[in-house]
C-alpha cells in the first residue's frame, strides 16, 4: 500500500475496432487519440460546438491532409453522426494504412489521368 | 467605396423602386466564388449538391451540421484540404474553414477542375522525404 508511487501508471485505451490496447501517450510525448494499428478513433469531442460529445461513435480514418509545414494530418469521420475531425499523425502509426489512404484516390480516378500528361 | 460623383441635387428625381425579385426563382442559389470571383451556377453535371467553385474548389462556411441547413454564423472561406474516395469509388473533397477550422466533405462535380483535383490528391506524395520514409517503414 505504501509504494503506490512506485507502481507504473500508464494510461491506456482499448481500440473500438481492432481491440488493441494502446497507450494514451506516444514515445515522443504527444497525446494519442487513435489506434496506432488500425487508425480508428472514437468520437469524444464535438467539433461544431466544442466541448465533449455525447456520440462516442467509432471514427474511421478516411483521408490524409497535408499542412503547410508538410506534416500529415489524419481525417476521421464518425460512422454514427458523420462528423469530421483531423488529428496529427503519430510516428508509430501503421504506415501501410497511411500510404494506402494517400494513394487510394489515384487508383480510382474519376477521369482519365492520361489527359493531364499533355498539359 | 468612396463616392466619386457629386451628390444628387434635392430637386432631382429619386431612383425608381424596383420590384424585380432577384433572390427567388431558378437562379436563387447561384453564387460567386470567394476565391476566384467566378460566377457559379448550382446546376452541375453529376451532382445535385454543388457547394464549391469548380475552378479553385473554394467553398463558403454556411452549413452547420446538416448539409443545406444554412445555419452557420461563420461565413468563413473554406479551402479544399484533401481528397478521399468513398467505398463506391466516388471522389470526395474535404474542406476546412479558414476562420474556425471546421471540416466538411462534398462530392466532386463533373466540371470540377481536373488539374486542381489531381494536385490535391497528390499533395501527400509531394513531399518525397515524407513519402519515401513512409514506404521504407512499411
Amino acid at each position: 500500500m505504501s509504494n503506490t508511487s512506485n507502481t507504473l501508471k500508464i494510461n491506456t485505451f482499448t481500440c473500438a475496432w481492432c481491440g488493441l490496447t494502446a497507450t494514451k501517450s506516444t514515445t515522443d510525448g504527444a497525446l494519442r487519440d487513435h489506434c496506432p494499428s488500425c487508425l480508428h478513433s472514437q468520437h469524444v469531442t464535438d467539433q461544431v460546438e466544442g466541448g465533449p460529445s455525447e456520440c462516442h461513435g467509432r471514427m474511421s480514418p478516411i483521408a490524409i491532409a497535408v499542412l503547410r509545414t508538410g506534416d500529415w494530418m489524419l481525417v476521421h469521420r464518425c460512422v454514427r453522426c458523420d462528423e469530421l475531425t483531423s488529428n496529427p499523425v503519430c510516428a508509430d502509426d501503421n504506415q501501410l494504412i497511411l500510404m494506402r489512404m494517400a494513394v487510394r484516390p489515384l487508383a480510382q480516378p474519376p477521369f482519365p489521368l492520361e489527359a493531364l500528361g499533355s498539359l | 467605396m468612396p463616392r466619386r460623383t457629386r451628390p444628387r441635387a434635392q430637386d432631382q428625381r429619386r431612383q425608381r423602386h424596383k420590384d424585380v425579385l432577384h433572390d427567388q426563382g431558378r437562379r436563387a442559389n447561384d453564387f460567386r466564388c470567394v476565391g476566384c470571383r467566378l460566377d457559379v451556377s448550382v446546376d452541375a453535371p453529376g451532382t445535385a449538391h454543388r457547394n464549391h467553385c469548380p475552378q479553385c474548389l473554394a467553398s463558403l462556411h454556411v452549413d452547420r451540421r446538416i448539409p443545406g441547413d444554412r445555419a452557420s454564423e461563420c461565413r468563413g472561406r473554406m479551402e479544399a484540404l484533401a481528397v478521399f474516395t468513398r467505398p463506391d469509388g466516388e471522389w470526395m473533397i474535404v474542406h476546412q474553414c479558414l476562420s474556425c477550422d471546421e471540416l466538411s466533405s462534398n462530392r466532386i462535380a463533373g466540371d470540377d477542375n481536373a488539374l486542381a483535383l489531381v494536385r490535391l490528391a497528390l499533395r501527400p506524395l509531394q513531399d518525397t522525404d515524407r513519402a519515401s520514409r513512409t514506404l521504407i517503414n512499411l
